[in-house]
């Protein structure tokens, strides 16, 4: 395997089989992606297009029907992380235990998975609420969490699935920046998984844009703006030209996005 | 000329309490539960000097006091309560040291589980006076059969809630513990056992209320000694003081078991913000 590369999949296949009428639902047809280490690429397209599929299947809670993944190791062995959708977080857990969690099934005793965790809830910006509970925790407060557990277990890749898509406008806003900042410090290879079209281009090098029903790749577009990104970055021309470029190849492959589309 | 009303918003601030006032708010619940036992106890007596009712029949406070003092003076009771709690002690350890690694086993496996469930809601279902006297048929009128009998009441409760505890594991919890690599005496420790506990010890609540039940039942039944044999004893001599004392005593034991398992389910429930 090429060592610049982090994720390659092949020929990734899902199919369900729908008992009752006895037909067959592809989920993804035939994916083929590959990711540089270090790179951010988000899997962009409307829900049911296989994209949260697509990343549970790298990450191994979902066998797909046909294909191949390879990753990269890191050097602690682990390979993958999952940031998921709705946090996921432990109730009866502490923030510093849940953040510890994913160190703790890798063996690690707790004592010094909490060691290990604690810089990781400073990263995040949760320094101070480490023996707070959950429920103690606003939406945001919870995806850091989220965030900085599937940090701590250091792996080569995050698979991020749509972690913000719960949140209110503002609060994501201020987590896409969040987001970044950690990552240009982590220094990981992510996946991150959206169906907004404006988080996708500005957190990411590359957005991959695919359709629903079969869930396939409509294209790989390299998104070519200056990092660090501040938020403002979202207003300038090359930005809006990316996501009229995508809208349009959304809309134009028949998948509604939010709006109404003109039937022509 | 426009109206303008002042509120005052502020309740003060908390940190700043007396120890009086921090005593009234940390055992509130008590202090108030005790007032209600005294508003009820003043109203029967009342009642009963009022002549509203025939004290024969219903008894009255200090009629049961004087009982009390009489049985509890003399030592007469202490070998009913004695036998009463062996039978209640064994029975429940026995259910709880059954129920609870039963219930945890059964509910992991999904097809076991299929198996046993529906047998195991049609016996919790059943009212197990039914075959209370095929119990002391077997058995015989001794500490066995009522401990047996205490056991089948609190069993099926403690099963029962462990199964539903276990059933009600969140997917995403699961998934979680899958997707970091838990192996599976972890995802037991981290996520099965946590989601439980609650369902347990709303489980041990109810059971221990049924426990008690079982031994009365038992003892109403047959025995010659304990707390049932002593209300049913002493009413076939219309002495309802004492019949009155006997249901007093179970009353209190059943506030103070329910009230430690409240405080259990306090302890392991920090995580819980409705508890607090």
């Amino acid at each position: 395997m090429d060592t610049g590369f982090a994720l390659i999949a092949r020929g990734v296949h899902m199919e369900y089989r729908d008992r009752k009428s006895d037909t067959s639902l592809v989920a993804i047809e035939s994916m083929d992606l590959d990711v540089r280490a270090g790179e951010f690429v988000s899997l962009l397209g409307p829900s049911g297009c296989g994209k949260s599929t697509f990343l549970k299947i790298v990450n191994g809670l979902l066998k797909g029907t046909a294909g191949e993944i390879r990753l990269r190791a890191a050097g602690n062995g682990r390979e993958d992380a999952m940031v998921f959708q709705d946090a996921a977080l432990f109730p009866w857990y502490s923030v510093l235990d849940n953040v510890a969690y994913g160190l703790v099934c890798a063996g690690v005793p707790r004592k010094q998975a909490r060691e290990r965790a604690m810089p990781l809830i400073e990263l995040v910006g949760l320094a101070g609420f480490a023996d707070r509970y959950p429920y103690q925790l606003s939406g945001g407060m919870q995806q850091r969490a989220n965030l900085a557990r599937a940090l701590a277990v250091d792996s080569e890749i995050l698979l991020m699935d749509e972690p913000f898509a719960s949140l209110d406008a503002q609060t994501r806003e201020v987590m896409q920046a969040e987001l970044l900042r950690i990552w240009n410090a982590a220094k990981k290879t992510v996946v991150f998984v959206t169906h907004q079209i404006d988080e996708a281009i500005y957190l990411s090098d590359r957005v991959v844009v695919m359709s629903a029903r079969p869930g396939r790749i409509l294209a790989d577009i390299r998104i070519d703006l200056p990092r660090p990104r501040a938020l403002d970055v979202k207003r300038r021309a090359e930005f809006t030209g990316y996501a009229d470029q995508i809208w349009k190849l959304l809309t134009t492959h028949g998948v509604s996005v939010a709006a109404p589309t003109d039937a022509t | 000329m426009a109206a303008t009303a002042t509120r005052s918003t502020g309740l003060g601030d908390p940190g700043r309490l007396g120890p009086v006032q921090r005593f009234r708010r940390a055992n509130e619940r008590l202090l108030y539960g005790t007032l209600g036992f005294v508003l009820v106890i003043v109203l029967w007596e009342l009642a009963a000097d009022l002549g509203l009712y025939r004290r024969s029949l219903l008894s009255s406070p200090s009629f049961i006091w004087n009982a009390a003092a009489r049985d509890f003076g003399s030592g007469t009771i202490w070998p009913h309560l004695a036998s009463s709690g062996a039978e209640y002690g064994l029975g429940f350890a026995a259910a709880l040291a059954l129920g609870i690694p039963l219930g945890l086993l059964i509910g992991m496996f999904r097809r076991v589980d299929h198996v046993v469930s529906l047998l195991l809601f049609g016996i919790y279902s059943t009212p197990k006076a039914a075959i209370a006297p095929l119990i002391i048929l077997v058995a015989g009128i001794g500490l066995e059969s009522k401990a047996i009998f205490v056991f089948l009441l609190a069993f099926f409760s403690v099963i029962v809630s462990t199964m539903a505890g276990v059933h009600a594991v969140a997917e995403r919890h699961r998934d979680l513990a899958r997707s970091f690599g838990a192996s599976r005496w972890l995802e037991f420790r981290s996520v099965v056992l946590p989601t439980t506990v609650p369902f347990l010890l709303t489980g041990i609540r109810i059971a221990s209320g049924r426990a008690l039940v079982g031994v009365v039942v038992a003892e109403e039944l047959a025995a010659n000694q304990g707390i049932g044999y002593y209300i049913e004893f002493y009413g076939t001599f219309l002495d309802t003081s004492r019949v009155m004392l006997g249901v007093v005593i179970l009353g209190l034991f059943g506030i103070t078991s329910g009230e430690l398992v409240r405080r259990l389910e306090k302890r392991f429930e920090v995580w819980r913000p409705e508890i607090h």
